[in-house]
């Protein structure tokens, strides 16, 4: 099977986008390494908090001529972005597999998911419609208009390198906003091919513009008054600070944090379709997901839990990791050598605690010959509780940790137990069971026998608990409400 | 090594129908009688890339088991399409059988491993095996004429 090339070659520094020109940023440089490979592929500015200040003077500059373009007009922009990211999407795809380590079949979804949302955002004429009364008194009519608000800021995580700024940036464009992208500085290039076609799709200058960096370009944003909102997703910690830091600065917010996520198995599930889905859902993208499943909870006998358990860890020592340009790896490598530290120290932490080590990723198996650096195998816990570090922490890696619930209540409390409430699923056949999970846990997006319960385009992606911090969520219409306010005129003619 | 992914898939697939048209191609030049039919084969397969490449490009998202739908060995469908130079052309469409059975295999079992796992990308495969069955029933008359 075949390795595909990789785009990037040489080693390309990352440039800023402000004000509709590439420009290089004054701020130092740190490589950027492919971590199947351990190359580096490049260097990243860390920018300055001036570079936040020149985006934002043009983005305000650039404000008003973009409200007045009509939504026709804006969304022909988007038009144009949508068919030069078809034109380019093996590219973009293998892009994110060299900066981040995924498999191409998964940076080929994330390709496709994020032109959905540009697809979903060129509907704006008529989605940003507002509404009216005629006649809320004898000769007086009443109606809103949706309006934009200006330069919103884009912070964007490292494991959705392509997607994530998607989510957000098409609906903050196409209803006449400006808006300032800071790509994760540890994979920045598909932003950097991104915004290269944002520049060939003709947007006028100023309205969207790229700024790279680290903590003074957040910074910089959170602190500039020129900026109206921010749209972040990354940790909870961080996802908590910028919502605070937002109510103090008066900006609106979607601040989308982390997660831990259970996988309920109920005793009448298709084991044979259940089994896939559970190995995406662990050990997609590595476990680097905020939707990733985390604990898998099996209801049932101890003879149910024995037989689905022997498939589960059977299946999961099978999958071939390496790099992901390989076609047929089924897992890359974590993004980076401190990733895999972290997740080192969890699997300590978890034998510590007295968890069965059912599967030991530690024992590296790597198909084609790659630095071990950044890679982990599968690793499986049993007997884990949901008190112990592995059972309510969010790691971020490829781990399993198994529990065993009586019955479908006590899995539903071990759900709503947990501080976190992102992407929880159940896997049955059973109508009524699904029904009672899905009305019963606290949880931003539910799956019924789906392992990554991500959203679509036109649905919001929701979250609770300490997944989310804000009102409104990113992508569709719920994007469209928060990159818009309402004014309402009511209006009398003497 | 088996073909597992989403990805070494359909790269098996459009490889199975990059060989093809190029066994009809030769066929075509070789055999006047059948020239049409062969060359109406090939074409098609061009078709059948483009079909797969829009089905698996268009749905393929991180919700669904990208890299874990499938368990096929390629050893099970690779073609041999090397026909001796002295062949008739009554062996000429019997090769041309033999293949399009193999790829056929390969589509229904692709199809059905992933039918419950992989969006659309299932269907495009059953539709081309449907096609290519029509294809064994076109080349008997053939035989038949």
């Amino acid at each position: 099977m075949a390795v595909l090339e990789e785009p990037i070659k040489g080693i390309p520094l990352v440039k800023n986008y402000i004000n509709g020109e590439l420009v290089e940023s004054k701020g130092e440089t740190k490589d950027v390494v492919n971590p199947a490979t351990g190359q580096t592929i490049g260097k990243v500015p860390i920018s300055t908090k001036d570079e936040i200040g020149a985006a934002v003077e043009a983005a305000k500059a650039a404000f008003p001529d973009w409200r007045r373009t009509t939504p026709l007009a804006r969304v022909r922009c988007l038009f144009r972005l949508k068919e030069l990211l078809e034109e380019n999407f093996e590219e973009l795809s293998r892009i994110q597999t060299q900066e981040h380590g995924k498999t191409i079949d998964e940076s080929r979804g994330e390709t496709r998911r994020g032109i959905e949302n540009v697809e979903v955002a060129t509907g704006i004429p008529i989605l940003m419609q507002g509404y009216r009364s005629e006649d809320i008194a004898a000769g007086i009519d009443e109606y809103l208009i949706p309006t934009p608000l200006g330069t919103f800021g884009i912070i964007a995580p490292f494991n959705f390198p392509f997607m994530i700024p998607l989510w957000s940036a098409p609906y903050a464009v196409a209803t006449g906003n400006c808006v300032i992208v800071k790509p994760s500085s540890e994979v920045p290039f598909s932003q950097s091919r991104l915004t290269e076609l944002v520049d060939e799709a003709g947007f006028p200058p100023g309205v969207w513009n790229v700024v790279n960096g680290g903590r003074v370009v957040v910074s910089g944003m959170l602190e500039h008054p020129g900026i109206v909102g921010i749209a972040f997703v990354g940790s909870t910690p961080t996802a908590k600070y910028i919502y605070k830091m937002c109510g103090e600065t008066g900006k609106r917010v979607i601040a989308q944090g982390g997660a831990k996520n259970f996988m309920i198995i109920m005793p009448d599930c298709n084991v044979a379709a259940t089994i896939p889905a559970l190995m995406t859902s662990f050990f997609g993208n590595a476990g680097q997901r905020c939707l990733s499943g985390a604990n898998l909870v099996i209801v049932g006998d101890d003879k149910f839990y024995n037989s689905f358990m022997d498939g589960v860890a059977d299946v999961a020592s099978k999958i071939i990791v390496g790099n992901g340009l390989d076609e047929a790896v089924q897992m890359g490598p974590l993004h980076d050598k401190e990733k895999k530290q972290r997740v080192l120290g969890y699997i300590e932490s978890g034998i510590r605690e007295g968890a069965k080590l059912r599967l030991d990723g530690r024992k590296i198996k790597i198909f084609g010959n790659y630095p071990d650096t950044c890679f982990l195998n599968p690793t499986i816990f049993e007997n884990v509780t949901p008190d112990m570090k592995i059972g309510k922490d969010e790691i971020f890696g490829p781990v399993m940790s198994v529990m065993q619930a009586k019955n479908l209540d006590e899995a539903i409390d071990m759900v709503n137990t947990n501080p976190y409430g992102n992407g929880n699923a159940i896997f049955t056949s059973s109508g009524k069971s699904a029904r009672e999970f899905q009305y019963r846990i606290n949880s931003g997006n539910v799956g019924i026998n789906i392992g990554i319960v991500a959203p679509m385009a036109f649905f919001p992606f929701s979250g609770m608990k300490d997944s989310f911090f804000g009102i409104l969520h990113t992508q569709g219409k719920e994007a469209i409400r928060f990159f818009t306010e309402s004014k309402v005129v009511i209006e009398r003619w003497f | 090594m088996k073909l597992q992914t989403a990805s070494a898939t359909i790269s098996f697939a459009k490889k199975l129908e990059d060989e093809s048209a190029k066994f009809y191609e030769d066929l075509a030049q070789r055999y006047t009688e059948g020239k049409d039919t062969f060359l109406s084969f090939a074409k098609e397969n061009g078709k059948n890339i483009v079909q797969i490449e829009r089905a698996y490009y268009g749905v393929i998202t991180d919700a669904i088991e990208g890299c874990f739908a499938f368990n096929l060995n390629p050893d099970e469908y690779t073609v041999k399409t090397e026909l001796a130079e002295e062949a008739s052309y009554s062996e000429a469409l019997d090769k041309a059988v033999e293949v399009e059975e193999k790829i056929i295999k390969f589509y229904l079992d692709a199809a059905e491993q992933s039918k419950s796992l992989l969006a659309d990308v299932p269907r495009v495969f059953a539709l081309i095996a449907r096609k290519r069955s029509d294809r064994i029933a076109k080349l008997m008359l053939c035989q038949n004429a």
